[in-house]
């Protein structure tokens, strides 16, 4: 007898599963009910397969900022007095992640259930653009704000989308200010710069990268010498090298990932070239385990990137939020990624409290009334403020150099933390 | 030997099964209001037509392939190419895609017929693999970066809904039932014969005068069709396609993936397979998947071990009459 009811216990195991999912449905709205003080944010990101690192520092950052909103933290910056959402009564964030394998359909899925089945009141993510897509269509479909943290694809914010909020700067505000930068650099030093030369992994991001910044070049008058593409898992760069040389540029443009980066500036050096200057789009060249590797041929090298940590002058809230964050992920610090997360979650916190309500229309509406002063966040721009397309307009990037082993804002001038090493 | 009208009465009695389960499924979406699980509904029917697209070439005719997310990509491409750029509803760019998928399939099996086990296996795999590379940096077809589809208007000619998962539930189960009546038909057609024997044993076959080679053809380009139908209908449910999840590696394994847990080779393991492994990997993915630690793809991975192990000819061999009995109406007949 026994025997048999197990049997049939097992062979419903599926079954079982599929009821779990309608309990949960039939649950939600009491839960709701019974527990009014607390906000559901949805936050999709990929938590298995290769991109998961990415993912599982995105959980820490945003229950950082979570716990900051929810605690008692008194952290300089806005929504960092705690306490919850005074706006709704105090309050408290509750996070719930889905994992979107960094597939475009199980991204649409899982936003799916967390809005039909977990009823949150809006969506934070998601890393890739492919599945930034998907989110971002069933978003607006179901009317519900999706803040994009960290995805740069600027075609996000073309798509006409009416619940879409992106408080990150997006690719072509990157390689903009590369170029803000080298303009900037020219006019004080007196020397234009004449050519550049750009290398990119022939990815997605580098190759968009790439295209941007050709038009950008071209926009400035400045010269094209060579525009080399290689394959980012490539075991050899020695001709690419040489044609970099060849080109002999003013400044060289590289996209890259990690280990390219690292094969790149060991052949430059194995093969005793040194450029006049590189300026690197972020990525592999900010990693930590290049500098790790390359070591002290990273000095001079500089990179744009949306987050300075050193910046803690006018950004007073950086120290005790990366604080926080260490403790929470491995002694790992802030960077370009996590502190996006953080600032997305702040930006959706301030809008809830603002809009006193947690209906789809009311918080719609304060977060396009969204205006927060740069030094109310821990980012380098401007301030937050969004346009029609949903994007940020006062997202403006920085410019690093490493100099003497550590990363130093050097431009723009009201968040620099030093001054421009090199003679290009 | 089983007699011949044995073997009528069975395939009557499959038909009206199907029928039956098709009259089932479509009453059924209208009983579920969740509309996450109406999406679990079009993955389980879009799965079990993909796999049975799969099934006729891997499984009648024994022809494993690793590759078949060529096909689902190149369904998928065309139909989407032509709707966005030129404006040619998906329902007709789906048969544009079906045609170059079997051409395409046909183009595969041209060289790699000549390869036999494994090494046809391999071979798949490989043009799997170029495909994807040559997406990847085709700027016509937007390379990397995808395209996506806008949502503008209600349409059934154009399958673009606002709501898309209730009015894909029945889309879906048009596929699904397409899939199955094929293979139901070719199951009893000549070719079908042809492609078991092939299948069983090849040189016996041919030394019986079956030709192997356009045998083999004409599944592959059957196959291919099939599932190159499902990737223009996926992309379109969607309403993005990029080279990963268009043409990716793990998409040629998720297609095979049903008709080899369900029963490879039979009429009911793709429906049977996919209607337990899609459920499972979605629903696991949902409540075990956001903690992040992997528990769920565990879970899942476990599930295909056992029933691997517990079930080597599939599900549907949980639902075969005993031999006993089969002996018995054998005689009988």
């Amino acid at each position: 007898m026994s025997g048999i009811k197990r049997r049939q216990i097992l062979a419903s195991a599926p079954l079982g599963l599929a009821g779990a999912a309608l309990a949960g449905t039939a649950l939600a709205p009491r839960n709701a009910a019974a527990a009014e003080k607390e906000v559901l944010i949805g936050c999709v990101y990929p938590l298995s397969g290769p991109a998961a690192q990415v993912g599982h520092d995105a959980q820490a950052a945003l229950q950082v900022m979570a716990d900051i909103v929810n605690g008692n933290h008194a952290i300089p910056m806005l929504m960092g007095k705690g306490g919850g959402i005074a706006g709704l009564g105090g309050a408290k964030i509750k996070l719930i992640f889905a994992d979107s394998q960094n597939n475009p359909q199980i991204a649409q899925s899982e936003t799916q259930r967390l809005i039909t089945q977990q009823k949150v009141v809006a969506i934070v993510g998601s890393y890739t653009s492919a599945t930034a897509v998907t989110i971002s269509q069933v978003c607006n479909r179901y009317q519900v704000p999706y803040i994009s943290a960290e995805n740069s694809a600027p075609s996000l914010s073309e798509q006409g989308l009416t619940w879409f909020f992106r408080p990150s700067p997006t690719d072509n505000d990157f390689s903009q200010a590369m170029f803000d930068f080298l303009e900037a650099h020219a006019k004080e030093t007196g020397k234009p710069i004449k050519s550049v030369a750009i290398i990119h992994e022939n990815s997605v991001f580098g190759s968009d990268s790439a295209r941007i910044q050709t038009g950008l070049a071209k926009k400035a008058g400045i010269k094209v010498a060579a525009d080399i593409s290689y394959q980012a898992s490539t075991p050899s760069l020695q001709v690419e090298v040489e044609r970099l040389r060849a080109a002999n540029a003013d400044v060289v443009l590289p996209s890259s990932y990690t280990s390219d980066a690292i094969l790149m500036v060991r052949t430059m050096h194995d093969l005793g070239y040194k450029p006049k200057a590189i300026l690197a789009q972020d990525a592999g060249f900010i990693d930590p385990t290049f500098l790790k590797a390359v070591g002290p041929l990273a000095e001079g090298v500089m990179s744009r990137s949306s987050f300075s940590i050193d910046a803690v002058k006018s950004r007073p809230a950086i120290p005790a939020v990366n604080a926080m964050y260490k403790a929470a992920n491995g002694n790992k610090d802030l960077n370009d990624l996590t502190s996006r997360e953080v600032t997305a979650l702040q930006v959706l916190a301030d809008a809830l409290n603002r809009a006193k309500s947690t209906n789809n229309m009311a918080l719609r509406t304060a977060l396009r009334e969204t205006d927060i002063p740069g030094d109310q966040t821990i980012m380098p721009w401007k301030g937050i403020k969004f346009d029609k397309t949903g994007q940020n307009i006062e997202g403006n990037p920085v410019i690093m150099q490493y100099q003497k082993g550590e990363w130093h804002t050097i431009f723009p001038v009201d968040v620099a933390t030093a001054t421009v090493e090199g003679s290009f | 030997m089983v007699p011949v009208n044995t073997v009528l009465r069975r395939r009557r009695q499959e038909l009206i099964l199907g029928g039956a389960l098709l009259v089932v499924l479509a009453v059924l979406p209208l009983a579920i209001s969740s509309d996450y699980l109406r999406g679990l509904i079009v993955l389980t029917l879009l799965y079990a037509g993909l796999s049975q697209g799969w099934n006729i070439l891997g499984g009648y005719c024994g022809q494993i392939s690793l590759g078949h997310g060529l096909y689902f990509g190149i369904g998928a491409y065309v139909s989407t190419v032509l709707y966005v750029d030129y404006a040619i509803p998906p329902t007709l760019g789906l048969f544009a895609g079906a045609a170059l998928a079997g051409l395409a399939a046909l183009l595969v099996g041209w060289p790699c017929f000549r390869l036999s086990g494994h090494y046809y296996a391999i071979a798949t795999l490989v043009m799997g693999l170029i495909a994807l590379l040559l997406v990847n940096n085709w700027d016509f077809v937007n390379a990397a970066r995808g395209i996506t589809i806008p949502f503008r208007h209600q349409s059934w000619v154009a399958l673009e809904f606002r709501f898309p998962n209730f009015p894909f539930q029945y889309v879906m189960l048009a596929y699904a039932a397409l899939a199955w009546i094929i293979a139901w038909i070719v199951e009893g057609s000549r070719w079908g014969f042809v492609w078991r024997a092939v299948k069983d044993d090849a040189v016996a076959a041919r030394s019986l005068g079956v030709r192997i080679f356009p045998s083999k053809m004409a599944a592959a380009a059957i196959s291919g069709a099939v599932v190159g139908v499902g990737g223009a209908l996926y992309a379109q449910y969607v309403g993005f396609i990029d080279p990963d999840s268009g043409l990716g590696l793990s998409l040629s394994v998720l297609i095979a993936l049903p008709a080899v847990v369900g029963g490879v080779g039979t009429l009911w393991g793709p429906l049977l397979g996919a209607a337990v492994l899609i459920p499972v990997q979605q629903l696991s993915g949902a409540w075990l998947g956001g903690a992040g630690n992997g528990v769920d793809l565990m879970f899942y991975g476990a599930l295909i071990v056992a029933l691997a192990l517990l079930r080597p000819q599939g599900l549907v061999s949980l639902f075969a009459r005993r031999p006993a009995k089969a002996a018995e109406e054998a005689h009988a007949g």
